[in-house]
């Protein structure tokens, strides 16, 4: 009996495992006690019901998972009792398992399994032979029975323990994981780039065989694949899902997540998906302040049952990836809006000479605008300024914007006369139908006559900052938006721009504001204006005191301001034939305003230009690729010296060398000398002016 | 073509007619010149080169006036320019010599009239 003890007792039995030591336990007591079946039944969670956990002799019991509720037959009236239970003979008793009853056993000795009180379940025993157990066999069962509770007890407590630290460790995984989703460094990344980045992480952290983004469309009313991984077919083909059909669809329109366990029994529209053999697919919205952007899906290539978890997880990294992508895109449009700005100011800021220029684009939000301005010279030495603002957003406008930019630039280098300019520009916007309508203010300045002729097309008034620093707004010229009409007229108007003058176009967004009257934002801007030192400060003055933080509108603005005319003219030009258009225009205003006639303008220019184009012609060799050129006038008596740094090669072909005759012919002395330095021209001639 | 000068062609019969306007200097003769010389065929006999509209016109545009008039010549096809005569481009001409070489008209219909 002591060593019987000692068998159940062993201490070496503290190292098996739960179901190691129950079946170790089982063939020790059948063992002891000669008996032919041994069988260990616990009680499940709540306490209803026992489930045979293991057996010998009668291993069935087990494998077909029999149960016996709490206070039914033998084993339900030990664990109800809890006290040992002895039946000589099965057949006068109610058995409940059959199996019992099957294996033919006659004899059965049952305790309780007990911890504190507590039953765990039950450890009988039984004979195919009738037999009287004996107080000793109970004592011993039931002490096998303590110890069998004790492991169990300590083995279910560890299970928990370690489901514990195990969901712990999971949950912490798991977080990492969605950490990685909001990486800061995926932030670097080009929009493309960090979908896909972020697809990766998210297969990765879901152990998904595929996932994908479908990107709501500008319309609103499809979706269209963007990146995926594993199925990167969608985003190649580029699918479109209609928002409200199929799977993605739905996600999108009912903004929650959804779950297919079998593709094949399930409303999916998308064939890649059918073709990839994907079994069952999860889905979640992406969200941000409640819009929806588009879907984030994964599948499996194997069938799964997506769990809640699963599916909090895939919205939180939905979620975050959301941020990311809006952030990405707010990104991809501001770089857009400023590409599209660049575009936009005037290319050649030097080619426009006697004026300066400073201008203006502000984006309203994130949508592209339809609002623009230019600047461009125009033959012979006049100046275009314009403004116009195109109805809506987006693409189509910044588009009809651009499509309108080129004509105008187009019909006014063809030589049109302003009123014709406007007129032609707004018969292609009335074809182009009345998603294009303009507003428009056309601006040509004349630097020498100090002029500028002004069309408007239902644009506000163009602002002029006098150079005593009042400022007002010319008259409209009476034009109606353009595209509203083809037959509409465009009447130009002259209006005077002395020098120092500064005019200034800009679109609506500038003085209108929601709940402010137009007339309240003129008279802003015009009191703005009235204190700017110059085109520059003018713009950031507007800019400030008149632009909000989020304008709702986009706004452009663009002011030249008439340079003034010194009575010394000197200036600095890169040795290219480009530039000699734009010396002619300096001269011609510098001659003009020291009382030339205008063929004493013409001829003195022309005498210019001949230095000015050898200059360009000889400036050979590295950092020589510059010519001078001053003015300086004596009472009548006008002195040019144009100075370059190359040396005049002697003329070649027959018709060259006319340069010098000409400058001999036009001017009354004509001086070239050459240095080792480069070439200095001077020219001198009294102009006919009557005394001023 | 640059924002300096256009051309705008025309052909009455077998007289082409380049117009000119704007202003001409050593930034665009080329492209002029290019544009003027794609118009010559064997078939026409007279070019009418109009610089009514021409606001400039220095040595570079003249040297180019005085090599098509040479090479027409050599192809027994005639050169004729328009010029307004009270106009600086008038003067050019004459200073370099240019309208002695050259037939010169004060108006395209003149021109015109003059060589059909």
């Amino acid at each position: 009996m002591l060593a019987a003890l000692q068998r159940v007792t062993d201490a070496a039995l503290a190292y098996l495992s739960e179901d190691e030591l129950l079946t170790e336990l089982l063939l020790r007591i059948t063992e002891i006690l000669h008996t032919d079946t041994a069988a260990f039944l616990l009680l499940d969670e709540e306490g209803k019901e026992l489930r045979a956990r293991a057996a010998k002799g009668i291993e069935e019991e087990v494998e077909q998972g029999v149960t016996i509720p709490v206070g039914k037959g033998f084993a339900g009236r030990v664990v109800a009792s809890r006290r040992p239970i002895f039946i000589p003979n099965i057949d006068h008793f109610d058995i409940y398992n059959p199996i019992l009853r099957q294996k033919g056993i006659r004899s059965l000795l049952g305790v309780p399994l007990l911890v504190e009180g507590r039953a765990l379940g039950v450890l009988h025993v039984g004979t195919l032979t009738p037999r009287n157990f004996t107080d000793d066999d109970r004592d011993l069962l039931q002490l096998v029975g303590d110890r069998a509770a004790l492991a169990i007890e300590h083995a279910q407590l560890f299970g928990r323990e370690r489901a514990a630290r195990a969901a712990a460790e999971n949950a912490t995984r798991r977080l990492e994981a969605l950490q990685r989703v909001t990486d800061a460094t995926l932030s670097y990344l080009p929009p493309e780039e960090l979908l896909t980045e972020l697809l990766e992480r998210i297969r990765g952290i879901l152990h998904a065989d595929t996932a994908a983004i479908l990107m709501i469309e500008e319309t609103g009313h499809t979706l269209r694949a963007r990146a995926a991984k594993g199925i990167e077919e969608e985003v190649e083909q580029g699918v479109t899902i209609p928002v409200g059909k199929g799977f993605a669809g739905r996600i999108a329109a009912e903004r929650r997540a959804i779950s297919i366990e079998d593709v094949d029994h399930a409303d999916v529209l998308n064939p890649i998906l059918r073709e990839k053999g994907i079994r069952s697919m999860l889905g979640v919205p992406l969200l941000v302040e409640g819009r929806v952007l588009g879907v984030l899906h994964i599948g499996s290539l194997t069938p799964r049952i997506f769990t809640a978890e699963d599916r909090d997880l895939l919205q939180h990294a939905a979620d975050r990836a959301a941020l990311a992508i809006e952030h990405a895109e707010l990104s991809e449009r501001r770089r857009l809006a400023e590409a599209l700005q660049r575009r936009l100011l005037p290319q050649r800021i030097s080619g426009l000479p006697g004026i300066e220029v400073a201008s203006r684009y502000m984006p309203a939000g994130e949508s592209l605008g339809g609002d623009w301005y230019d600047a461009f010279p125009l033959a012979p030495g006049k100046i275009v300024i314009a403004v116009g603002d195109v109805v809506g957003h987006g693409l189509g406008a910044a588009a009809t914007m651009a499509q309108l930019r080129t004509a105008l630039r187009a019909y006014a280098i063809d030589g049109h006369s302003p009123s014709d300019v406007v007129g032609r520009v707004n018969r292609l916007m009335w074809q182009l139908g009345p998603a294009s309508m303009t507003t428009l203010a056309y601006l040509v300045i004349d630097p020498v006559a100090e002029t500028v002729e002004l069309v408007t097309a239902g644009h506000p008034p163009p602002l002029v900052i006098n150079p005593d620093g009042s400022a007002e707004y010319l008259p409209l010229s009476g034009g109606i938006a353009l595209g509203a009409s083809d037959v509409a007229r465009f009447p130009s108007q002259v209006h005077p721009l002395p020098v120092g003058a500064t005019v200034v176009l800009y679109t609506d967004g500038l003085v209108e504001s929601r709940g402010v009257s137009i007339d309240h934002g003129l008279e802003r801007l015009r009191v703005v204006a009235e204190g700017a030192a110059d085109p520059e400060a003018l713009c950031d003055a507007a800019t400030e005191e008149l632009v909000p933080e989020a304008p709702e509108d986009d706004i452009a603005m663009i002011a030249a301001r008439l340079r003034s005319v010194d009575d010394r003219l000197a200036g600095t030009w890169p040795a290219e034939k480009d530039v000699l258009a734009d010396v002619r225009l300096m001269l011609r205003r510098w001659l003009h305003a020291h009382g030339a006639t205008e063929d004493e303008t013409y001829d003195i220019v022309v005498a210019c230009q001949e230095a000015c184009a050898n200059a360009v012609e000889h400036a050979y060799g590295p950092g020589l690729r510059s010519f001078d050129v001053q003015a300086v006038a004596d009472g009548p008596h006008v002195t040019l010296t144009i100075r370059d740094h190359g040396r005049w090669r002697p003329p070649r072909g027959t018709n060259r060398g006319r340069g010098l005759p000409l400058m001999r012919a036009l001017m009354e002395h004509v001086e070239v000398t050459h240095t080792d330095e480069g070439t200095l021209v001077v020219l001198e001639r009294t102009l006919l002016r009557e005394a001023a | 073509m640059s924002w300096l000068a256009r051309i705008v062609e025309e052909r009455h019969g077998d007289v082409q007619v380049a117009a000119v306007a704007g202003e001409i200097d050593s930034s665009n003769v080329g492209e002029i010149a290019g544009r003027v010389h794609a118009m010559l065929t064997n078939r026409s006999e007279v070019l009418v080169v109009d610089l009514a509209q021409t606001t400039y016109i220095d040595s570079a545009g003249i040297n180019m006036l005085f090599s098509l008039g040479g090479e027409l010549e050599q192809r027994q096809q005639g050169l004729h320019l328009v010029v307004d005569p009270a106009s600086p481009i008038a003067r050019m001409l004459t200073i370099t010599g240019l309208d002695a070489t050259v037939a010169t008209h004060p108006t395209r219909a003149q021109a015109l009239a003059a060589v059909s």
